[in-house]
């Protein structure tokens, strides 16, 4: 009878799992535990969070220390993987010519076309003033006296069409109007408005969009433009579509453009080639240039742009971690993402965003210089016990992963998480192979975070993390597959009519206009790219001649097969290929976690029987 | 209807001390009339000293809408629901407020009734 831990050092978590071995090799688990993994996966960092495990699941079963056996790790090496994002078009506005923004309130209905002046023209004699016009009111003024200045204007004769207001007060005016017109407020930078020029003003009925300004055609019309010059404010209509209400402005020079910015080049060696792409080319054809170039060996970003410094860190901090040159450093896989990046357009005046396109990657560095032997020696010293190594990661987790009930043999595994996405498969014969990809938790809450706009990485993690929910009165709220919830405490005014998230610690707001389906969208979306993507990619690498049909048992282990969907959505992408995929349930109690721990006692148990 | 008496037009009910200014009663209206929320304002006596929540849960029960306002002598507005506890308005201003508060109050209070987020 001897009692052992065997000691699983992953990327985030050290995981412990006390077992004591019988004579015949018999097997009883005692009981695991949990720690934050200390340093980075395969430094002699790792010990304090190894000890610490091993003390912890210890204290769980009474005062042995002293009777234990052994300590048995796994074969880890460093993996660091890096994220970065490159925007790669973007929306200027020159010379001020357009104002597309959703002011929650516009006033009147309709579209209006005249030349605009400051509303202050309308006071005294009004000498030039003639024509359609267009008003534009600067701070300051209150609604009472612009809707009497202008009534007074129309009583007058005066051809008013539309107005542009820098406060929040468009229903307010259009309310005390005589004659209704459309009305566009909340514009902040109203004083950049440029006088005198022909502009147009549209504003839609509630629950529609506009339909003149945001067709290249309307904008031909109301402006009487040529062909040369339809083609040129497309990009206008572009930007403006699906707003309730825009101000679009003719100045001589004025002009959006909707640039494309040079993001710098990646270069992918491999497959004894060297490989160029364009990182604006997109996800899709990064992508295909790493598949022509597998197996990877090397990848180099353009220094200056956000992926080369990218690649750039994550070889220095291979290098400092290993004490390996960074010349024997190589980035062995990349994941591109295509994703969308609401930004402030420049030169607008109004706070106004454009839906900009971006590529984001994700690199990871692995390297065979494994210093576990150093982690045991530091262990076996702090516990006074005998520690060593005891099997190499992959080979380990695909053993855990055995006493899932109803698992098989061949079988693969699936470690979703948080740096890389990580496949090992175990043939009939008991032969294993193992691989690391790239892109994994952390590059799905990036996109999350970068696509709603939130700038917060522990909003976004949350968002990743639990189902939504509308709060649609004080006392209902909505969950995101519709079912309504009736609570007894009225819940708190800051979550109103918001869209929040349900973590056990309670409701938390997502501070975002997006509707809860364009949220729940966002987040599934960014798993899919991330893990859906990343599960085929890895089990291509592992399954015999890539073939995901040979195939018969996959089991998903790690942090992120704890999610509430991600287990479902890369069950739903495998299905087609006749694959039997499904959480693991490690010694069929403990569910996707302790694999590799529990692999290193079997493994012990099965050398010592 | 059976009692004869004219059906009243839903609207957010504004329970107002006349000691308070009329510019606080003007903002609060035009901030519910910008999200297109009617109001009724009924004064209340000079001598009651009721302050602004303990006007606005009242207001709130006389209100169709269910949102009631409590403007009360020193200015102070409270924002309340009929089905929320008296002693926790859903919104209330600082007694250092000024008229872009005001407006706020007046649009939280049609917010509550339109199902808008009320949160800045």
């Amino acid at each position: 009878m001897r009692l052992v831990v065997g000691v699983d050092v992953g990327n985030t978590t050290t995981e412990a799992c006390l077992a004591r071995v019988g004579p015949e090799g018999a097997v009883a688990y005692l009981g695991t535990a949990l720690m934050r993994t200390t340093g980075v996966k395969g430094t002699p960092e790792n010990a304090d969070g190894a000890v610490a495990a091993v003390r912890a699941v210890l204290a769980r079963v009474g005062p042995v220390t002293d009777q234990l056996h052994a300590v048995l790790l796994n074969e880890a090496t460093p993996v660091i993987s890096g994220l970065a994002m490159e925007t790669i078009t973007e929306t200027i506005i020159t010379e001020s010519t357009m104002i597309g923004h959703n002011p929650a309130t516009p006033g009147g209905v309709g579209l209006g076309v005249g030349v605009t002046v400051p509303i202050g023209e309308l006071l005294g004699d009004r000498r030039g003033v003639e024509g359609s016009l267009i008003v534009v009111v600067p701070h300051g003024w209150d609604f009472d006296d612009v809707a009497a200045t202008l009534n007074a204007a129309v009583r007058d004769g005066v051809d008013v069409v539309a107005a542009v207001l820098a406060g929040d007060d468009a229903v307010l005016v259009t309310n005390r109007l005589e004659k209704p017109i459309p009305v566009v407020d909340e514009v902040a930078a109203v004083e950049k408005v440029p006088m005198g020029m022909l502009a147009a003003v549209e504003v839609a009925a509630p629950g529609r969009t506009i339909r003149t300004l945001s067709n290249s055609y309307g904008l031909a019309t109301v402006f009487a433009l040529d062909p040369a010059q339809t083609r040129q404010v497309s990009p206008v209509a572009r930007a403006l579509t699906g707003n309730r209400s825009a101000v679009v402005i003719r100045t001589p020079t004025g002009d959006v453009t909707d640039r494309l910015i040079p993001a710098g080049v990646l270069e992918l060696r491999g497959a004894g080639r060297t490989l160029r792409v364009e990182v604006d080319a997109g996800a899709d054809e990064i992508m295909a240039t790493v598949s022509r170039v597998a197996p990877l060996d090397d990848v180099h970003g353009e220094p200056g742009t956000h992926v080369g410094g990218m690649l750039a860190q994550v070889r220095d901090t291979m290098t400092d971690v290993t004490g390996q040159p960074a010349s024997e450093i190589a980035i062995h896989d990349v994941l591109a993402v295509d994703t969308i990046v609401p930004a402030e357009v420049r030169g607008g005046l109004a706070g106004e965003v454009a839906q900009e396109h971006a590529v984001a990657l994700a690199a990871m560095v692995s390297t065979d210089r494994s210093r576990m032997q150093a982690v045991a020696d530091l262990v076996a010293d702090r516990l006074g016990t005998s520690a060593g190594v005891g099997g190499v990661e992959g080979a380990m987790a695909v053993r855990g992963a055995l006493t899932t009930p109803g698992v098989d043999r061949p079988v693969a595994v699936i470690d979703l998480g948080g740096g890389s996405t990580d496949a090992a498969l175990l043939t009939a014969s008991g032969e294993t192979t193992a691989v690391h990809v790239a892109g994994a938790g952390e590059l799905v809450t990036k996109l999350i975070d970068s696509e709603l706009a939130l700038d917060n990485r522990e909003v976004a993690e949350s968002v990743k993390r639990h189902p939504l929910g509308k709060v649609e009165s004080f006392f209902h709220l909505r969950h995101e597959d519709g079912t309504v919830e009736f609570v007894d405490e009225p819940l708190p005014p800051h979550v109103f009519a918001r869209v929040v998230v349900m973590t056990p610690e309670g409701l938390v707001p997502v501070p975002t206009r997006h509707s809860l389906d364009a949220v729940r969208r966002v987040r599934r979306e960014a798993k899919r790219r991330v893990f859906c993507v990343n599960a085929v990619r890895a089990l291509r690498q592992v399954a015999p001649q890539g073939n995901l049909r040979a195939l018969d048992f996959v089991v998903l282990l790690g942090g992120s097969a704890l999610d509430f969907e991600i287990p479902d959505m890369i069950a739903d992408a495998l299905a087609p290929h006749g694959i039997v995929c499904g959480t693991g349930n490690i010694h069929g109690s403990e569910g996707p976690r302790n694999a590799v721990a529990s692999g290193l006692v079997d493994a012990y148990a099965e050398e010592s029987a | 209807m059976s009692d004869g008496r004219a059906v009243e037009r839903p609207s957010v009910v504004i329970y107002r001390h006349p000691g308070a200014s009329p510019a606080v009663l003007h903002e609060v209206c035009a901030g519910a009339e910008e999200e297109g929320v009617p109001t009724r304002v009924e004064p209340v006596g000079d001598t009651d000293g009721r302050d602004a929540p303990a006007l606005a849960h009242p207001a709130a029960l006389d209100s169709r809408l269910e949102v009631g306002v409590g403007i009360d002598a020193g200015g102070v507005i409270a924002v309340h629901h009929a089905k929320l506890p008296p002693a926790a308005p859903a919104h209330v201003t600082s007694p250092t407020a000024g008229p872009p508060d005001w407006r706020r109050a007046g649009q939280v209070a049609a917010r509550i009734v339109t199902g808008l987020p009320i949160a800045p």
